[in-house]
């Protein structure tokens, strides 16, 4: 193999093509790991009999469960230099419809249970899929794309239900998933981490997840090098609203209800989560180890701060500022390397 | 390397100065394992939506009832009337183990097991405003008589308009057991008149501005609308504005509750009557059933509190005093 001068701007893969670039990746993650272990102490010291109970820890990790099978999706179209914002929306019209499918079956078991969560997954891909196919083919931005199908999905699920939200899921459903418990650990967190170790292997060790990164980091170059842009977009796409579907599913088991004036800021949280995680919104880097650090940042914060008494408005404040941080040190890892540093 | 250090210096200097800003909550080494040890003078309140005036009001009923019963109460309320974003709220809060929770549930059914584990954790429990489909677990339930308050806002539209005619309701959500009451109050009211037309309900998702597009685009469909009920505080804001946009006269709004905002529009004309809730005395009440759980004394398990009807006329008098406050 002759020796290979590195791109100013690497292809980010798993495997150390380089010490200093995996120093630099490291880097990242491991500096949002660290804001979020400092936040951690921080609050542990604050308050250590009433935050650091494995009663508290275990409720921090029920409630970002179903925005971490959210962000796993939204990882990928980020890293793509694209953005979902039909996820909030297209959880609730993919619940929506798995209710009233699981309602009209009747019955309390698994069956029925299992009919519901095939229907809300099929919605989600569906509502993915025609966010997908907009994108890759109509070339409409991303952002105009997932706005608009962010209103259509919402309005179709109020038109189903008239606006009253459904409050019969089967039982098996809210004690088993919603609030049950396997060796301690919420049923819905087990759930939600093995959608995050599968999206975490689809991204950093298939072709998939290197084709995801190629398209982020130069569409055009990675048209030219024979990677099918538009189909692993719509792939994409389809996959983020197969977890919305999911997480449609698995808030119905959570809540016993359909929620369907909620959700409205789950697009924005999971966005800022992914972003805070260190995927770049320019394209081309990101992980998902990241994005779960960055997702129990805002959970760990306002836990902390209801716990300690602070005003919850300092939350969206801490959470803003931690952002705007972000990307800070997304943009001066961006120009460090394109000044050449791994060259 | 530097750059790390420096932010996450940065990141604990700013966590660590914001909880020394922090107000209520006080030093708990004196706390036991059980929240219900004597010696814990701490409750939480957990509004429905922040930045509301009517349980601004309520927490100011609150506040000063515990400082006389000698408790240090915290509030917090999520940014919306929302299941989703209150359920961390209060799993936050049951960790943090008050002596008691006072709550304004957001959905009768999402927020039933959540609330289940706080009082599976020793945590007294009080429902105030709104409730959950099987309260048992709940040490007392305090809320206005809200399918009476129903009945009189129709009343007061039956005095304002004699003659009869068509009327709307506009409601927040469907779910909210209190303003579900108060439109059922209305609507078995307005069912028993024949002169009256009732055109049913629209929810507004209790966002002022879906209720005036909601009340405008009705009065562009029935521009011989005579009455509209606005069952909550933000439904009655919206509406009002809905018809000044649709450049209607005379047509006569009740609304709920009496925020700083309805009390203006009361001077001004646009609305003509309001019914006031009583949350300072639905505040307090709570606090006293808290007090009366973790004492052992009698509890009471269901108190109706009662409203008053505020009119342009007695503005000056007891309907004054019965306007919510935007601080304490």
């Amino acid at each position: 193999m002759s020796t290979i001068t590195k791109p100013a701007q690497a292809i980010e893969t798993s495997s150390s093509h380089g010490s200093f670039l995996e120093r630099l990746k490291a880097m990242q993650s491991v500096w949002i790991l660290g804001v979020l272990i400092v936040i951690f102490g921080a609050f542990a010291v604050l308050s250590p009999t009433q935050f650091l109970t494995t009663g508290n820890i275990t409720n921090i990790m029920q409630n970002v469960s179903i925005w971490a099978v959210i962000a796993v999706g939204m990882t990928f179209v980020i890293i793509t230099s694209g953005i979902d914002l039909s996820v909030g929306s297209v959880l609730v019209v993919s619940s929506v419809v798995s209710a009233k499918t699981m309602e009209a079956l009747g019955g309390e078991g698994w069956g029925v249970a299992l009919v519901g969560l095939l229907v809300a997954v099929v919605v989600g891909l569906l509502w993915g899929i025609l966010n997908g196919f907009l994108v890759a083919k109509a070339h409409v931005p991303p952002l105009i794309v997932t706005l608009g199908t962010l209103s259509v999905a919402l309005g179709i699920a109020q038109i189903i239900t008239g606006g009253l939200d459904i409050r019969s899921a089967p039982t098996v459903l809210q004690d088993s998933i919603g609030y049950g418990r396997i060796a301690g650990i919420p049923a819905i967190s087990l759930i939600a981490l093995v959608v995050v170790i599968l999206g975490g292997i689809g991204l950093h060790k298939t072709k998939f997840g290197r084709y995801t990164y190629a398209i982020g980091s130069n569409e055009t170059s990675a048209r030219r090098v024979g990677i099918g842009v538009d189909r692993k977009l719509v792939q994409i796409y389809a996959l983020s609203g197969f977890l919305a579907g999911l997480a449609g599913l698995l808030s119905l088991a959570q809540f016993g209800t359909t929620t369907i004036a909620g959700q409205s800021l789950t697009n924005l949280n999971v966005i800022a989560a992914v972003v805070i995680g260190g995927t770049s919104i320019f394209g081309g880097l990101g992980s998902m180890f990241g994005s779960m650090v960055g997702l129990f940042i805002p959970a760990t914060l306002q836990s902390g701060f209801v716990i300690i008494g602070v005003s919850p408005y300092w939350q969206t404040v801490a959470v803003g500022a931690i952002l705007i941080a972000a990307v800070y040190v997304d943009q001066q890892r961006r120009a460090a390397a394109s000044r050449g540093k791994g060259v | 390397m530097r750059n790390t250090i420096k932010v996450a210096a940065l990141s604990a200097t700013a966590v660590l100065a914001l909880a020394a800003c922090s107000s209520g909550k006080t030093d708990d080494t004196s706390t036991a394992g059980s929240s219900g040890a004597s010696g814990n003078k701490n409750i939480a309140f957990v509004q429905g939506v922040a930045g509301d005036e009517f349980y601004i009001t309520m927490e100011c009923g609150i506040k000063a009832k515990a400082a006389e019963l000698g408790y240090t109460v915290t509030t917090q309320g999520p940014q919306k009337f929302d299941p989703t974003l209150q359920k961390p709220i209060v799993d936050s809060v049951t960790a943090s183990k008050p002596a008691a929770m006072l709550i304004a549930p957001t959905d009768v059914t999402a927020m039933q097991a959540p609330l289940e584990q706080a009082a599976k954790a020793g945590i007294k429990v009080v429902l105030v405003d709104t409730t959950v489909n099987d309260p048992s677990f709940a040490v007392s339930q305090i809320s206005s008589d809200n399918v009476g308050g129903g009945a009189a806002a129709f009343e007061a539209i039956k005095a304002a308009k004699p003659g009869g005619g068509k009327v709307l309701v506009i409601s927040t959500d469907p779910g909210v057991s209190t303003v579900d009451a108060r439109v059922k109050g209305f609507s078995d009211a307005a069912a028993k008149d024949s002169t009256f037309k009732d055109l049913g309900v629209q929810y507004s998702h209790n966002d002022p501005a879906t209720a005036a597009n909601l009340v405008s685009s009705a009065l562009q469909k029935d521009p011989d609308i005579v009455g509209i009920f606005a069952t909550n505080l933000f439904s009655a804001e919206g509406s009002a504005t809905g018809v000044r946009q649709a450049g209607a006269k005379d047509v006569t709004i009740v609304g709920f509750d009496a925020g700083p905002n309805q009390i203006k529009a009361l001077q001004d004309g646009t609305v003509q009557a309001l019914v006031a809730q009583q949350p300072s005395t639905i505040g307090s009440d709570g606090i006293e059933q808290a007090d009366a759980a973790l004492t052992g004394k009698t509890v009471n398990p269901k108190i109706q509190t009662g409203f008053t009807i505020i009119t342009k006329d007695n503005l000056s008098g007891e309907g004054g005093q019965a306007a919510y406050k935007s601080t304490c």
